[in-house]
């Protein structure tokens, strides 16, 4: 259908809207016409992707001065291909009613090991192989060499596409992955190249959040891209997290181990090299002298990742003297190493800020701030001198390095916590050098600088106003939508009491409370006979999954439920859990029922969806708290307190609610989907837990199914399954939460939907 | 009648029935008890009634074995060999206990297969009415060759379904300690099939082991102890006889997870876009503390891993039934070449499983039915249909098109030339000639019949006919009569075929000719009883020939 979103003709690939969907779409249309920044909550299963597809599109067709590029970015490879999926639907759309091809290109972006259809190198199984064999292959050194020596084994893929590939760019259509790589293989042009070459030019650009998040990767691939772009997060409620990794390094005793190795190796190949090709040396030494950078010459092939830091923290001057020269700098870093050495023979645990490491650094081995801060770029510098085939072998040292250069480049934000030893393993030594960025608002920042419209949405965003604080940016729109619904398809029930009255709760004093367990147990082995075909079940840890199981089974409690439902149990290999995934989608098809049991932050519930009869219920074992006692959490929460005026508990159940409000929404995928959400501890009905759950759940609390006991639970259960089960057919939504064109232009519906939106 | 069925085995002297001294002879089928000194049985019951046995408890004076059958009967048997009375009771009991379900599964099967035959054949149901309940037969002639016939033909098409095995039947051997420091499993022979099926390694060790090396109960002894049962336990006995099953299951677990999954978007290998590299991130790296976890952690792991494995294993033991089937399939269509074909009607799974993953049911029009696609494994033969392989032109698809729109173009331009028609006299003659009892719609006599007979007259000339075939068929398989079975037999049937003649046509011929029907319906059904007549007397004529 075509609509009319505040006068905007948008097409909708859709002959049936759900009301949300139009407001969503004001808003996002709001958001661009203000040229700021959003964030939009909007419940899963409702069409969030494609309204925000549909609308943006419109836009941009609309007017294309003002929006020239769409960037998504999402946050798993599956997530990308679907979007990619929904986008092609909606140009199939576009060209059915106007009739004309559309002169659109957009495409999804991955890494090598997703893009490449070199026979050799893509069949390698780890994403870092792929990098680095096939940097191997087509550094721009490596293929002069070619010249002198035949040889050299170069990417017939990539020598195409540098010979034809960028004159005819790609102009129109819309490419998968999959796409990309038949279209590649068809030209015989490296696809991921290809890829990276179109999105400068490319209408909407999908990728993953570290193209953009994290500085390394960020410089080579989206430098070029326009400031007139919009930039969409989808399921951003761990975009902090997301930031915060890409700027954080840690660093054990095996790194310094192999980081050794490396140096020794440079410093070989460097004495080799002096005395078969001294002038090669010289005129790196040259190039530095006058402070040419790099990146200037540079190929794209030839860099592996960029610089840790942030683009306007980078310096715009020379090389520091001392560092110069090849073999002053492999000095300069056995230097540091041996300073890392010394740091990691310690006995107690340390904690220090960035300036008391300099200091320190400066004190022990003279090694100053700023030949630090270039460390990163004088070592790839030196490795492109080197003409180092396989950069793969280097990521040690290259890891050392880029924290020399985050160490010094911040003095705010980070911190250093070295640990001799596992809290739980106090016995073995195990010393680790967390450097760790506790601010996630700083790798964004650029981002919201740079680009005039960032939306962030996601099905759990509870509570809104958190995110724009720790990410330090001001939107224009913040709003949470409901969701319509012509049935109560959800079923949030609380259950805080075993039949014995026992509270049930995973708070620490009592999580190993055998009667919690037994509780525990006993709610599932209910739920297992009552609940058809699937049931995911959360744990908080991995750690404690185990103990429960193991308990249960000494019970007997396992055998119980096994009598209804076949179990299956997420392990710590991501392998062997999708085997089990996979087994239980297959019970859950075949009739027989199954129960999954996993754990909240874990794979599983971050990437997995558990539609219709793959997710009849989840439960919810407890409060996925993090682990309090980490250092690095302590440090986090101290600087969010005194940094945004964050209190510590707050951000602590903030944390803990959206991963249990995302373990709970994986089983809605849908208006016709239904499912049982069972919060099992009792502490979810506080209001400060209960409040910061996502309104679309919320608002189906209702206060009598605040403190349950598990017979009761078992009853309100049955009641709604069995309401449930009852026919569904499309008139039963019409007019309440599904609508035609005709009932989306009544003035009534049009006031009802302004209530759909809350905003904050 | 001595046929294998009385193979003896089991013989135990000295066994006393209501205060008699004799033997018990356990056979195949039957268990029977002869007095000493005699040399026939006075009991005699066969398994398939036995409803169950019992036994004197352990440290009772008398030894002794009781056996209670389904019509609630009883019969005891008293163990009196002073040396060994405990042993041979035991050796009765357990070889019954072998041999009971099997019977038990047999007799049931059995009635179960007929009342569903007749069930679900109703001429079938008739021709019993006719011939067993009218006593024409026994049933035992009766199902004699009807149940070997069946029992070819149900192997083909497997009309059961396969039924699937409990997650939980380990739970169900749960020991109960017996008082005196042991344990007890109770172990059924359904739980013994449910442990084979699941864990082919198991049964391939019952096989090499049992009865070669050990009984069957010190291997189940065995199997309880063992830490392959108990995997929570780290195993520590090299020469566990399950250690081995342990390692098989492992390489079973790697090679299932080695294969991957078929559905990307549960594969959470490849779900990250990797770019994160190893030392980058807050959560510490992969720490090499992996050789620190304690035991208690190791043998949670093992206990989650032998969950996840046993329900795997429960669930492919319930798919496993199909699989050769399939694998045929698969193979045939491999090696025919055409594999490349169905292919491509089929979109790669991984286009499914999105399209499915983006699709929203409720916003879509519906748009008819949801077809089902096609799989072709040669689209050429599906759309030309089988002909015999020649060098013929085939007819395209655009010539018919052709020729439809050339018809169609002749039709809109039809004008009848009306000078050149039939004269209406001879049209008329025509269509008279045309019409039923015309010249030319003779022969069309046999439909005759349909009418001039009632309808319930037809029905039972049906089953007479049915009858008489089914007598007719057991007649003439007697011959050629060698062996003194098949003499009494053929016998039987014709003493049969003049009752059925007498009892059933010639009532049927009266009310034919009372009802004054013409035609003469049971000629057929004569000529073919008399033919068989015929026949015995030419053998029983024979027969006094070379007697005499």
């Amino acid at each position: 259908m075509k609509l009319n979103i505040d006068g905007l003709l948008v097409y909708f690939p859709y002959d049936y809207i759900y009301p949300e969907q139009y407001s969503y779409m004001l808003e996002l249309k709001r958001t661009l016409d203000a040229k700021g920044h959003g964030v939009l909550e909007m419940p899963s299963g409702t069409g969030k992707t494609i309204s925000l597809l549909s609308l943006i599109v419109a836009y941009q067709k609309a007017y294309p001065l003002d929006v020239t590029k769409l960037i998504y970015c999402s946050r798993t490879v599956p997530e990308i291909e679907k979007v990619v999926e929904e986008l092609k639907k909606l140009m199939e759309f576009y060209e059915k009613m106007t009739g004309e091809k559309q002169n659109f290109l957009a495409l999804a972006l991955s890494s090598r090991k997703n893009l490449c259809v070199h026979p050799e190198v893509s069949s390698l199984r780890f994403g870092k192989d792929v990098d680095g064999k096939c940097h191997s292959m087509t550094a721009s050194y490596i293929r002069s060499r070619k010249q002198q020596n035949p040889g050299v084994q170069l990417c017939r893929f990539y020598e195409e596409f540098e010979a034809l590939g960028r004159q005819v760019p790609l102009t129109a259509g819309i490419f998968n992955l999959d796409d990309l790589k038949a279209f590649g293989r068809q030209k015989g042009w490296c696809p991921y190249f290809l890829a990276r070459y179109s999105i400068l030019h490319a209408n909407i650009v999908i990728y993953s959040y570290h193209y953009l998040l994290d500085p390394k990767i960020a410089d080579l691939v989206s430098k070029e891209l326009a400031k007139k772009s919009v930039i969409v997060f989808d399921e951003a409620h761990n975009i902090d997290n997301v930031c915060i990794d890409s700027m954080s390094v840690n660093i054990t005793r095996r790194t310094l181990d192999r980081t050794q190795s490396n140096i020794e190796t440079l410093q070989s190949t460097i004495q080799k090299i002096k005395e078969t090709d001294a002038a090669k040396l010289r005129e790196e030494y040259s190039q530095l002298v006058q402070g040419l950078k790099e990146a200037n010459v540079a190929r794209e092939t030839d860099v592996y990742l960029s610089n840790p830091v942030l683009p306007d923290e980078i310096l715009q001057e020379a090389v520091p003297g001392s560092i110069r020269t090849a073999e002053h700098f492999v000095g300069f870093l056995k230097r540091l190493l041996e300073y890392l050495k010394s740091r990691l023979r310690i006995q107690h645990v340390v904690q220090e800020s960035p300036p008391q490491f300099l200091k320190d650094i400066y004190e022990k081995v003279c090694i100053d701030r700023k030949p630090l801060r270039f460390c990163s770029e004088r070592l790839r510098s030196l490795l492109r001198t080197l003409e180092i085939a396989d950069i793969a072998d280097f990521s040690a040292v290259t890891l050392i390095s880029n924290f020399a250069t985050l160490v010094s480049t911040y003095s705010k934000g980070f911190t250093i916590i070295i640990e001799p030893f596992e809290d739980k393993t106090p016995t073995i030594a195990n010393p680790v050098l967390h450097f760790s960025c506790m601010d996630s608002s700083i790798a964004i920042k650029p981002v919201f600088e740079r680009f005039q419209s960032v939306v962030i949405t996601s099905g759990t965003l509870s509570p809104l106003d958190i995110y724009p604080k720790i990410l330090d940016f001001h939107p224009v729109t913040m709003a949470s939508f409901t969701m319509t619904l012509a049935r109560t398809c959800l079923c949030p029930l609380i259950v805080g009491r075993g039949n014995d009255q026992v509270a049930i709760s995973s708070k620490f004093e009592t999580r190993e409370d055998i009667a919690v367990i037994r509780n525990y147990g006993n709610l599932l082995s209910e739920m297992s006979a009552i609940v058809p075909d699937g049931i995911v079940a959360f744990f908080t840890s991995y750690q404690y999954m185990e103990n429960i199981v193991a308990s249960w089974y000494e019970q007997g409690i396992l055998e119980n439920i096994q009598r209804n439902k076949l179990i299956f149990i997420e392990t710590q290999d991501a392998a062997e859990t999708s085997m089990a995934l996979e087994k239980y989608q297959e019970a859950c098809e075949n009739g027989r029922g199954a129960i999954l049991l996993s754990v909240a932050r874990g794979k599983v519930s971050e990437g997995i969806d558990f539609v219709h009869h793959f997710g009849r219920a989840v439960i919810m074992f407890g409060v996925p708290y993090v682990y309090t006692q980490s250092r690095i959490l302590k440090a986090r929460l101290e600087y969010l307190r005194d940094q945004f005026q964050i209190r510590e508990n707050d951000f602590l159940t903030f944390d803990a609610m959206r991963h249990a409000a995302q373990c709970v929404g994986r089983v809605i995928r849908g208006k016709t989907d239904y499912g049982l959400m069972i919060f099992a501890d009792k502490r979810y009905s506080r209001s400060d837990k209960r409040g910061k759950l996502p309104r679309w759940i919320q608002e189906h609390i209702s206060d009598g199914s605040l403190n349950l006991t598990i017979d009761e639970t078992v009853q309100l259960s049955k009641h709604f399954l069995r309401e449930m089960a009852q026919p569904f057919r499309k008139e039963d939504q019409l007019g309440l939460s599904l609508l035609t064109l005709e009932q989306l232009q009544s003035e009534e519906m049009l006031k009802k939907i302004t209530q759909i939106a809350h905003q904050v | 009648m001595t046929t294998s069925s009385e193979d003896v085995l089991l013989a135990i002297k000295r066994v006393r029935q209501k205060k008699q001294d004799g033997i018990l002879f356990l056979m195949a089928e039957r268990i029977a008890w002869t007095p000493e000194g005699k040399d026939r049985f006075t009991v005699s019951h066969l398994y398939a009634d036995i409803r169950c046995q019992k036994i004197s408890p352990d440290g009772k004076a008398k030894i002794q074995l009781q056996l209670v059958l389904h019509t609630g009967e009883t019969t005891n048997f008293h163990f009196t060999n002073e040396s060994s009375a405990l042993k041979d009771r035991d050796a009765v009991k357990d070889l019954l206990q072998q041999l009971l379900p099997k019977f038990k599964r047999k007799t049931n099967k059995e009635l179960e297969e007929k009342n569903r035959m007749l069930q679900e054949d109703p001429l079938l149901f008739q021709l019993y009415k006719d011939l067993v309940v009218s006593q024409v037969i026994s049933a035992e002639e009766f199902w004699a060759n009807r149940l070997s016939l069946n029992s070819v033909d149900s192997s083909l098409p497997n009309h059961k379904q396969e039924v699937g095995i409990s997650a939980a039947f380990l739970a169900d051997v749960r020991p109960q300690t017996d008082g005196c420091n042991g344990l007890r499993y109770n172990l059924t022979s359904d739980i013994i099939e449910s442990i084979f099926r699941t864990y082919p390694a198991v049964k391939q060790k019952y096989a090499e082991n049992v009865p070669h090396n050990m009984t069957e109960k010190e291997f189940w002894t065995r199997f309880f102890q063992s830490h392959y049962f108990h995997r929570d336990r780290i195993s520590m006995g090299v020469q566990d006889l399950f250690s081995e099953c342990a390692k098989l299951d492992d390489k079973g677990l790697k090679t299932m997870v080695g294969q991957g999954v078929k559905n990307p978007l549960i594969d959470l290998t490849s779900l990250d876009d990797q770019t994160l590299d190893e030392g980058y991130g807050v959560s510490s790296a992969p720490s090499s503390s992996g050789c620190t976890k304690s035991v208690k952690e190791t043998s949670n792991t093992a206990i989650i891993k032998r969950f996840n494995l046993h329900s795997a294993m429960v669930l492919a033991a319930g798919l496993r039934k199909h699989e050769p089937q399939n694998e045929q399939n698969s193979e045939t269509s491999s090696t025919d070449g055409n594999s490349r074909d169905s292919d491509f009607f089929q979109p790669p799974l991984k286009k499914v499983k999105l399209q499915e993953a983006i699709e929203y049911q409720d916003l879509k029009q519906e748009n008819g039915k949801k077809t089902i696609a096609l799989t072709l494994k040669k689209s050429e033969r599906y759309s030309h249909g089988p002909v015999p392989v020649q060098s013929q032109p085939y007819t395209t698809s655009q010539d018919i098109i052709n020729s439809v729109n050339y018809i169609k173009h002749e039709m809109d331009n039809y004008t009848p030339h009306l000078n050149h028609v039939l004269s209406s006299s001879a049209a008329s003659s025509a269509i008279t000639a045309l019409s039923p009892g015309g010249l030319l719609m003779q022969g069309g006599a046999h439909q005759a019949i349909n009418q001039m007979v009632p309808n319930d007259i037809q029905s039972e000339l049906k089953h007479l006919y049915v009858a008489a075939g089914e007598l007719l068929r057991h007649f003439w398989s007697c011959f050629p009569v060698n062996s003194p079975f098949l003499e009494e037999k053929v016998v039987k049937m014709k003493s049969n075929l003049e009752r059925f003649h007498s009892s059933k046509l010639r009532p049927f011929q009266e009310k034919v000719q009372r009802q004054y029907l013409s035609t003469n319906l049971t000629g057929h059904l004569e000529e073919m009883l008399q033919a068989s007549y015929s026949k015995f007397h030419m053998w029983q004529s024979k027969r006094m020939i070379r007697k005499t």
